[in-house]
């Protein structure tokens, strides 16, 4: 299958570029949070503190996983403080969420305004892990594994499932 | 011949990261089989990188998943063998430091009883924090002690299913329901294609215990007519792995179906187990 790599920031244009059953790869600085994390995050961007964060948000790639000595890889993406997470962070220029699982209708035109996707990845944690160069935690330590972490990648394989108002799973 | 505490701990170690971290020979036979059969390029696709993953954790005796499980013990206890509380002791240290080579994922939550449901008794940041669920013991048709270790995932756990089905006297009636509980459920996993356990019996408790059996005992090379039936319809619905399409959306079906009551009702708990799972090691401990 012929693959399209991105590069983390990820602009505007190289997402418009893509479709839904695209295979793609992704190198770069990615951000990683899950259940625990996101709505915290939401939280500073309401609040316009974001900024303290320390990582400019715009052209990012959000993966939806947990970072432990275990490993990463993803949870699912339709969980309730995950999936109502991507239309406020798209908002805030997101660009990819990486994931798993069947996106509602509503998320998928969220999606849409904002000119972001979703991509599933498969939960391959040995092969992620040869991929995974660095990891550190980027706020709020006190959550463990489930805090806001940031990792470096190189080439974590993935599909686009939603992207321009369409779905994969339709 | 009994083992030391020592020997002990050290078996269950081993046996238990050789669960978190490597496919049986009858599960990479079964994917092998859906990789040659599988139509829909981004679904083989998918099966050939958990594959290829399965490998490479082999290798590196490493998780296969991030969600490295919460640990479930099936003891089988032989005609002349005997259980005491210094061996369940032992048994219990091999599962901590099971889980601190593998390594688990440091996800058990600190703190009493509110704290562990909301979560806000903080994560322990040892992989020991996450204890083995309670230990299901049934008697050995050897005459061996054999531990089966589990490790069971939260995906499928949230996605499982125990409620009462009304048969209508008709087995028919059962396997529908078992059947659209599946289509509902493995739509939803995200992590397929994935290996249904079903345990029908007569309580919530003795349907989840059944469930947890036909893992241990379960054999994707051995498949009953039920079980290929259930199986053949979920795939008909068309998920496929990761919910992509294609043909692979389950790849076998582990039933076991215990003792029943005179009764209109069978309990019925249908576990939609991920790509990985059963996650499964044995060994015997005398």
């Amino acid at each position: 299958m012929a693959q399209i790599d991105l590069h983390t920031p990820i602009s505007e244009e190289a997402i418009r570029a893509l479709d839904v059953g695209d295979t793609v790869t992704i190198s770069g600085i990615i951000l990683c949070g899950r259940d625990a994390v996101l709505p915290r995050v939401l939280k500073m961007i309401d609040e316009g503190t974001a900024g303290q964060l320390g990582v400019d948000l715009r052209g990012q790639v959000i993966f939806h996983t947990a970072v432990s000595v275990a490993g990463v890889g993803p949870t699912s993406s339709n969980k309730l403080e995950i999936e109502s997470s991507i239309e406020p962070l798209s908002a805030a220029g997101i660009k990819l969420h990486l994931g798993k699982g069947k996106l509602h209708e509503a998320t998928v035109n969220a999606l849409d305004r904002y000119n972001s996707v979703y991509a599933v990845i498969p939960p391959v944690t040995a092969l992620l892990g040869a991929r995974t160069r660095d990891a550190r935690v980027l706020a709020f330590p006190e959550l463990g594994m489930e805090a806001l972490h940031i990792i470096e990648v190189d080439r974590y394989p993935a599909i686009i499932a939603a992207a321009h108002g369409r779905s994969i799973y339709d | 011949m009994t083992k030391t505490y020592d020997e002990i701990t050290a078996l269950v170690r081993d046996t238990l990261v050789e669960a978190g971290s490597t496919f049986r020979p009858d599960k990479i036979a079964a994917y092998k089989r859906a990789i040659s059969t599988e139509h829909n390029d981004k679904a083989r696709w998918v099966l050939e990188t958990i594959l290829e993953n399965a490998e490479a954790a082999e290798k590196n005796r490493g998780p296969l998943c991030d969600d490295t499980g919460i640990p479930h013990l099936v003891l089988e206890v032989g005609e002349n063998c005997a259980v005491n509380g210094r061996m369940l002791d032992a048994i219990r240290q091999g599962v901590a430091d099971g889980l601190r080579a593998l390594p688990g994922r440091p996800m058990g939550i600190m703190g009493n009883d509110s704290h562990r449901i909301d979560q806000s008794g903080g994560l322990d940041p040892d992989p020991a924090g996450v204890e083995p669920a309670p230990i299901l013991l049934r008697r050995g048709k050897e005459d061996v002690l054999r531990l089966h270790i589990l490790m069971f995932g939260g995906g499928p756990a949230i996605r499982a299913k125990t409620y009462r089905v009304f048969h209508k006297h008709n087995t028919e009636t059962v396997l529908n329901e078992i059947v659209e509980w599946a289509k509902e459920s493995v739509g939803q996993l995200g992590c397929t294609p994935c290996t249904l356990a079903v345990g029908i019996g007569r309580s919530h408790f003795e349907a989840a215990a059944l469930m947890l059996e036909a893992q241990a005992d379960g054999n994707y090379d051995v498949q009953s007519e039920m079980e290929q039936e259930i199986t053949r319809r979920v795939n008909a619905s068309g998920i496929g792995p990761l919910g992509l399409g294609g043909n692979t959306s389950v790849l076998a079906t582990f039933l076991k179906v215990g003792p029943q009551r005179a009764s209109g009702v069978r309990i019925v708990c249908v576990r939609p187990t991920c790509c990985f799972e059963p996650r499964i090691a044995t060994v015997e401990l005398g």
